[in-house]
């Protein structure tokens, strides 16, 4: 009983750290430029994508070059890391392309939705072009993952190695960011930009050079998390960054938007909630996210964690 | 290349785009579209499947009145429950506004694909037909969005039109006028359901096949997609749009795999390089200038 409890909970926080590690992207962002970027969910596939390929994974028959795939696979721990590193790119692409733009012309904030997720449907699109529709599973032996055992038992409970790594490396990579805008000079100057861009610019801070910096970092999110998802259970298809997106929207207005642990807090509480729907309820399980967030909408419109805001007249 | 059935597709868009302009014009970013519209279709196909009192035939056919009922009916089922939410959320704002809304829709998308009596993932199949060919939905498409159209055009006359309008410029300086806000939002947002209500109703038959993926968070984009390309700022704007990017696809057919690229572009660089949509206020004056000095009536110049 307590066994199944534990495998419950931590596949729960499993789902939730990579939860979280999308709306900390969506909240890097958010938090400098007041914006949604749309295409959070394309980078998510993206990094699932380059994770499956530099790891050794070939092109399959619907690709556009079939059989194609490098010659020798890289180790998980590289192959993820590049991967995000990867992902981080194209987020920076994304801002060239959808966001420069509009901001360059002082252009309605609402039309970055529609750009930002333009971008998401080429990405998509591209992947599918490239990959074809088909779904790909990782090879699952144990160099996978770097020699560690696939399964391991913890206080009588059996736990799959990846679950306990997705938890591991999502709350690595929370927390470094967490320190990192709390307490170094770069996270101060990003924190700095988004309180007041033209303030911070006076001061001597490339505001420019930090809304990049918030779009490498929030893609990098995005890819890391789906690298973790793919290795875990496999990628359905270019498409599978869509539903974690969407997910993570709902997790960023839970805990509040912009609030760095409102994000994480929102990540494990709806990981957890999740993990608790019965299986024989598991068709609803899509609908708990959405419902949680509009039961919060309603009670409390800022978020768990959220700062109120007064409108200014 | 644009066939009857493609047609009929693109009105049914340009009603999806005017469903998204209307709360739009009150200033309210919804985006729940797609919910109201597969709320509608799933009504109109459960109706003319499980209740033999609207005259399915054993062939397929099915009568014309009873498909004006369910018009009718889809519009009120979704108006009610947009009356519903909308007292809810349309008390918050901007972002908040767009993900409550498409919480909306991925929840009434998962109780489609989970409810009991709507077919799962096939969905609910075999639909009856009212008209033989897809060319006998044409006439239904364009009446319902002439009648659409000239609601919208009649708004900008009316005080509920003008209402919408000055909360959309300040929903605060609005309300010290004494406008009550919170009454206007709701009115735009249930008037916007009624009409995706009634689209998805037509389009169930129409597709013969009816499922949850007719309202997802895709649609949701697609259609504001309609409304922010083809211009926010009047109703011809979205009619414009919708047909537009319902047929570009089909268009791009040709071009094989790339087409969805090249259609992501389209949205991608669409607001970039036309911040205010294809149809504006000033070229709709401009147009009318120039039918006066051709001696033409403006309102014909203006018609897409």
């Amino acid at each position: 009983m307590i066994e199944a409890l534990l495998q419950l909970l931590l596949n729960g926080a499993a789902s939730g750290g990579v939860y979280a590690l999308v709306a900390l992207g969506y909240t890097l962002v958010f938090s400098v430029l007041g914006v949604i970027n749309f295409a959070q969910g394309a980078l998510f596939s993206v990094g699932g994508y380059l994770t499956f390929l530099l790891m050794g994974g070939k092109i399959g028959v619907n690709g556009a070059l079939p059989g194609w795939g490098l010659p020798s696979g890289l180790p998980f721990w590289l192959a993820l890391l590049l991967a995000a590193a990867g992902s981080g790119l194209i987020g920076l692409l994304v801002e060239q392309v959808a966001f420069a733009p509009l901001r360059r012309r002082n252009a309605e904030p609402l039309l970055a939705l529609i750009t930002s997720l333009g971008a998401g449907v080429v990405l998509v699109n591209l992947l599918q072009l490239l990959m074809g529709a088909e779904g790909y599973a990782f090879p699952q032996s144990t160099d996978a993952l770097a020699g560690l055992p696939d399964v391991l038992v913890i206080g009588g409970a059996r736990i799959r190695t990846i679950q306990l790594l997705l938890l591991l490396i999502s709350a690595a990579a929370v927390l470094v960011l967490s320190l990192w805008l709390e307490r170094s000079k770069g996270g101060r100057a990003l924190r700095a930009v988004a309180e007041d861009a033209t303030t911070a610019q006076l001061l001597g801070i490339p505001s420019a050079a930090m809304v990049r910096l918030a779009f490498f970092l929030s893609g990098a999110l995005a890819g890391l998390g789906g690298g973790l998802i793919g290795v875990s259970v496999s990628l359905p298809g270019p498409y599978f960054g869509i539903s974690y997106g969407l997910k993570g929207l709902a997790v960023l207005v839970l805990g509040g938007l912009g609030s760095v642990p409102g994000a994480i807090a929102g990540g494990l509480l709806m990981g957890l909630a999740e993990a608790l729907v019965p299986s024989a309820a598991s068709g609803w399980r899509d609908a708990l996210a959405f419902a949680i967030l509009f039961a919060v909408l309603l009670l409390r419109p800022s978020g768990l964690l959220g700062r109120r805001t007064v409108e200014k007249v | 290349m644009i066939d009857n059935g493609l047609l009929v597709q693109m009105l049914l868009g340009a009603l999806l785009g005017l469903s998204v302009y209307l709360p739009l014009a009150a200033g309210q970013l919804s985006l729940a579209t797609p919910a109201f519209y597969a709320v509608g279709g799933t009504l109109a196909a459960l109706l003319s499947t499980r209740w033999s009192a609207l005259g399915a035939t054993a062939s397929g056919g099915f009568p014309v009145p009873s498909l004006l009922l369910e018009l009718v009916l889809g519009g009120l089922l979704a108006g009610l429950l947009a009356l519903l939410v909308g007292r809810l959320v349309l008390r918050l704002q901007g972002i908040y506004l767009a993900i409550a809304t498409i919480a909306l829709v991925e929840i009434v998308r998962v109780a489609i694909l989970n409810l009991p009596f709507t077919g799962g993932a096939v969905g609910i199949f075999a639909i009856p037909q009212p008209f033989a060919t897809a060319a006998g939905y044409l006439l239904p498409a364009l009446a319902l969005l002439a009648l659409a159209g000239w609601l919208c055009q009649r708004l900008e006359g009316m005080p509920l039109g003008r209402a919408m309008a000055a909360i959309r410029d300040d929903e605060l300086a609005a309300r010290c006028m004494g406008i009550d806000t919170t009454r206007v939002k709701l009115t735009a947002f249930v008037l916007s359901a009624v009409l995706a209500g009634s689209t998805g109703a037509l389009a169930a038959h129409f597709l013969n096949t009816w499922n949850a993926r007719q309202g997802s968070f895709d649609a949701s984009i697609t259609t504001l997609a309609f409304v922010i390309l083809g211009g926010s700022r009047t109703w011809l704007g979205p009619v414009v749009g919708g047909l537009l990017l319902t047929a570009l696809p089909e268009l791009l057919r040709p071009v094989g795999d790339v087409r969805l690229v090249l259609f992501g572009l389209v949205i991608l660089l669409g607001p970039v390089l036309a911040p205010q949509g294809l149809i504006t206020p000033g070229l709709l004056e401009r147009l009318g200038r120039w039918g006066e000095r051709r001696g033409g009536s403006p309102a014909e110049e203006v018609k897409p």
